[in-house]
C-alpha cells in the first residue's frame, strides 16, 4: 500500500486566522493525505513537530505580516537539523512582491488568497514525488 | 377605530389579497415558461431561505404595519432606532486606523479626522490583541503589523498626540475581554491626565469572550468561562463610571469573518448579549444600567436583501428579548444599536480594483439596513492593512453614499417591499430559534467551551469552499470570468519595519524610569483579585498608571487563570 502524504499544518505564530487553514487541511485530508493540524505555534515547535510526524511537508499559515520574519526561520531550522527534505508551504495574505523573497528564503511555494483547492493538492503531492 | 378593525391584517384587504392570490396563480401557469417554473424552488438567500420569483402583497398578508413595522424610533424599532434617523444624525463614518507604531497611526487618525471622518477607530497588532509586548519572543514578526503596537499607556498617549479625547468619538478594537481590562483603562487615565474628565468620554470597546476563545485561534488562550467573567467586569466597571461609553459591541461582524451565515451571526452575538445581561443582573445591576450602552457589530455581506433585512430583523430581534424577557423599562434598553463592517472576506486579491465596487454595495445595503456607524473595507483588502490611497477611497464612498444618493433624506427607504418584508419576519423567525437553540444547550459560554460553535464554523467553511470549487457560488474574477490576462493591479503593500526597534527602545526606557516597587506591588494586587470575584478593572488600570505594561498583565492572566485547549487541534 502506498504510503500516504504526511502533512503538518499550523497557524504561524500569533496569526488568529485559521478558517483557512483548517479548510485546506480538511481538504487535504479528503484528497487522501495524513494531516496533523497543530493550531498555532512557533517555529521551534512546528519543527519538533514536523520531525516527530515524520513529515513530508509543513504547511504555514499566515494573514498577520509575520511570514518573512518566521517563515524562514521555519526552513532554517529544518535544515540545521538536516530534515531539509521536508518541503515547506505557505498560505495567507502574503503581499506579491515578497514571494520571490520567501522562495529565494526556501520556502517551496506560496498559495495566495482564493488559489483553488486543487491546485494545493496537486502541488504538494507533485512535491513529495519529486523526492 | 374598532379593536377588530385596529387588529385586522390590513396592509391589503383579504378581497384583494384573495385577487392577488389568484392572478399569481395565472401568471405562474400562462406567463412562465416550463424552465422558470422547473427552477422555482430552487433559489435562495445565502444562508438558505427560498426565493420567489416574485413576491406580491399575498406574502406579506399576516403583516400588521403597526405591529410588526411600526414607525422609526418606536416598537418594534425595524425601521430604525431613532425617529428623525440620518436626518437627525448621519451614521458615523469610522474607518479604522491601525499600523506600526503608535506615532505612526497618529498620522493615520489625523488623516482621516482631516478628510472628515467623524469618529476613530483604533486597532492592535497581534501581539498586542493576544497580550504580549513588541519585545516578548512570541511577538517576533508581528510588531506593528496590520495593527498598531501598544504596548504601555505611553503608547496611547502617543497614539492620541494633539487629538482631544473629549471631543471624539473612539472605537478601540481590543478583541477580546483580556485586553478589554487593559488597554480602555489606559485610554481613561490618558484623558484624565490631560484634565478631561472620564465621563466626558466617548467610544467603545469591542470586549466579546468569542474573540478571545473561538473567532480567533492563538498559542495562549484563556478558558472561556474566564474570559467571559472579565468581559461582564469591563461592561460592568464602565457602565457605572463612563457614562458615554459603549463597553461591548456583540459580533457580528469577526465571528462572520470565521465562517458563518447571517442567521448565526446576529443569534450568536443575541446570545452572548443574554448571557452577559443575565451574569450582570446576577452581580446585582439591573437591566436598564447596563443594556442601553449594549451595541452590536454586524458584517456586510453579499447578499443585498438579506443583508438589509438582516438589519432590520436583529432590531426586532433585540426589542422583544429586553422588553419580554429582562422587562426593559427605559426605552434606551430596547434599541439595538449597531456598527457595521464591509465583509472582507468577499474581497479577492484577483483584479483588486473590483473590490471598490464590492464594498460600495455592501455599504449602501449597511445604509439601508439603518446602521449607526460605517466602515468600508479597502479594495487592498487581501494584501494588507489599507494604504493611505485605499483608506481614502473607502472614506469618500461614504461620503458619496452620505451626500449624492439621497438615501438618507428618508427614513428606511425601502420598507414595503414585499420581498424585503417576507425576508425580515422570516429572518426574526430564524434567529429566533437560533437563540433558542443555545439556551437549550446550556448558553453560549457551555456552547463554545465544548467546541460546538468552533465546528459549526468548520462545517459552514467546508460548504462555502465546496460551493465556489463547484461554481455553485460565484465570484467575479476568481471563478467566473477569470481574465487570464488580467492586468495584475500593482498594490502598495503598507509596511513599518521601524516598529519592533522604536517600541524595543521604548519598553527599555520605561522599565527604567518606572518605579519598579510600586509594579510589583501593582502585580501583586492583581494577583490575588483573579481569584476574587471582584472586578478586575480598577485594578490593571491602577497598575497602567504605574507603566505596568499590556504583555505583563496579560502573562499574569495567563499565569493565574490557566490555558485552554483551542478545539479542533489534531
Amino acid at each position: 500500500m502506498e504510503r500516504k502524504i504526511r502533512v503538518v499544518m499550523a497557524k504561524l505564530g500569533l496569526d488568529i486566522h485559521w478558517r483557512g487553514v483548517y479548510l485546506v487541511s480538511q481538504f487535504l485530508k479528503d484528497a487522501g493525505m495524513e494531516v496533523i493540524y497543530l493550531g498555532n505555534k512557533f517555529p521551534e515547535q512546528i519543527v519538533e513537530a514536523a520531525i516527530e510526524e515524520d513529515a513530508d511537508v509543513v504547511g504555514l499559515s499566515t494573514l498577520g505580516g509575520n511570514h518573512l520574519t518566521l517563515g524562514p526561520k521555519v526552513v532554517n531550522l529544518l535544515k540545521k537539523k538536516g530534515m531539509d527534505k521536508i518541503k515547506v508551504f505557505m498560505g495567507g495574505v502574503i503581499p506579491p512582491k515578497h514571494i520571490p523573497l520567501l522562495k529565494k528564503k526556501g520556502i517551496y511555494e506560496i498559495y495566495g488568497p482564493d488559489t483553488p483547492m486543487e491546485v494545493i493538492i496537486k502541488g504538494i503531492s507533485d512535491s513529495v514525488s519529486v523526492n | 377605530m374598532s379593536e377588530e378593525a385596529k387588529n385586522a391584517k390590513c396592509l391589503f384587504s383579504e378581497e384583494h389579497v384573495r385577487l392577488i392570490k389568484e392572478n399569481y396563480d395565472d401568471w405562474f401557469k400562462n406567463c412562465l415558461r416550463d424552465d422558470d417554473r422547473a427552477m422555482e424552488g430552487k433559489y435562495f438567500t445565502h444562508s438558505g431561505i427560498p426565493v420567489k420569483l416574485i413576491y406580491t402583497p399575498a406574502d406579506t398578508e399576516d403583516i400588521h404595519y403597526m405591529k410588526d413595522l411600526g414607525f422609526s424610533g418606536k416598537p418594534p424599532y425595524v425601521r430604525g432606532v431613532y425617529a428623525n434617523m440620518y436626518r437627525g444624525r448621519l451614521f458615523t463614518v469610522r474607518q479604522l486606523a491601525g499600523l506600526g507604531a503608535p506615532e505612526d497611526c497618529n498620522k493615520r487618525v489625523k488623516y482621516l479626522l482631516d478628510h472628515g471622518a467623524t469618529g476613530v477607530s483604533i486597532l492592535f497588532d497581534l501581539p498586542t490583541i493576544r497580550g504580549y509586548n513588541s519585545d516578548d519572543p512570541e511577538a517576533e514578526g508581528n510588531v506593528g503589523q496590520c495593527g498598531a503596537a501598544v504596548d504601555s499607556i505611553w503608547d496611547i498617549d502617543a497614539y492620541f498626540a494633539d487629538i482631544d479625547l473629549g471631543t471624539v468619538s473612539t472605537s478601540i478594537v481590543t478583541h477580546l475581554p483580556s485586553t478589554s481590562l487593559v488597554i480602555p483603562g489606559m485610554y481613561f487615565a490618558v484623558a484624565e491626565q490631560r484634565g478631561t474628565p472620564i465621563t466626558k468620554l466617548a467610544g467603545t470597546c469591542q470586549n466579546d469572550f468569542i474573540m478571545e476563545t473561538c473567532v480567533g485561534s492563538a498559542p495562549e488562550i484563556l478558558p472561556p468561562s474566564v474570559s467571559f467573567r472579565m468581559q461582564c467586569d469591563v461592561v460592568e466597571w464602565i457602565c457605572k463610571n463612563v457614562p458615554r461609553w459603549n463597553p461591548i459591541s456583540f459580533n457580528g461582524y469577526n465571528l462572520r469573518e470565521a465562517g458563518t451565515n447571517a442567521i448565526t451571526e446576529v443569534g450568536i452575538a443575541v446570545a452572548n448579549a443574554i448571557a452577559t445581561a443575565e451574569e450582570l443582573i446576577k452581580r446585582g445591576m439591573k437591566f436598564d444600567d447596563f443594556a442601553p450602552r449594549m451595541s452590536f457589530f454586524w458584517d456586510l455581506h453579499n447578499d443585498f436583501f438579506e443583508e438589509i433585512a438582516k438589519c432590520r430583523a436583529s432590531r426586532k430581534v433585540w426589542y422583544k428579548i429586553a422588553k419580554e424577557r429582562f422587562g426593559a423599562k427605559n426605552e434606551r434598553s430596547l434599541l439595538m444599536r449597531f456598527h457595521v463592517q464591509t465583509a472582507g472576506v468577499t474581497l479577492p486579491s484577483t483584479e483588486p480594483l473590483n473590490n471598490i465596487g464590492r464594498s460600495a454595495i455592501q455599504g449602501l445595503a449597511a445604509v439601508f439596513g439603518g446602521c449607526q456607524s460605517l466602515h468600508l473595507d479597502s479594495y487592498d483588502e487581501a494584501y494588507s492593512a489599507p494604504t493611505e490611497e485605499a483608506a481614502l477611497v473607502s472614506l469618500r464612498m461614504q461620503q458619496i453614499i452620505q451626500t449624492e444618493t439621497g438615501v438618507v433624506n428618508t427614513v428606511d427607504p425601502l420598507a414595503g417591499s414585499y420581498y424585503l418584508e417576507y425576508l425580515t419576519e422570516e429572518m426574526t423567525k430564524r434567529i429566533f430559534a437560533y437563540v433558542e437553540n443555545i439556551e437549550a444547550m446550556g448558553g453560549l459560554v457551555s456552547a463554545v467551551e465544548s467546541g460546538w460553535l468552533h465546528r459549526e464554523i468548520s462545517n459552514y467553511n467546508n460548504k462555502y469552499q465546496k460551493d465556489i470549487e463547484t461554481g455553485a457560488m460565484k465570484v467575479v474574477g476568481v471563478n467566473f470570468m477569470k481574465s487570464e490576462d488580467a492586468n495584475i493591479t500593482p498594490i502598495e503593500v503598507f509596511e513599518y519595519p521601524e516598529t519592533y526597534r522604536r517600541q524595543k527602545a521604548k519598553l527599555k526606557r520605561l522599565r527604567k524610569e518606572r518605579n519598579n516597587q510600586k509594579v510589583k506591588e501593582c502585580m501583586k494586587i492583581l494577583r490575588e483579585k483573579c481569584h476574587s470575584k471582584e472586578n478586575l478593572l480598577p485594578y490593571c488600570t491602577d497598575a497602567v498608571k504605574n507603566l505596568v505594561t499590556h504583555g505583563e498583565i496579560a502573562e499574569l492572566f495567563r499565569e493565574e487563570f490557566g490555558l485552554w485547549p483551542f478545539p479542533l487541534i489534531s
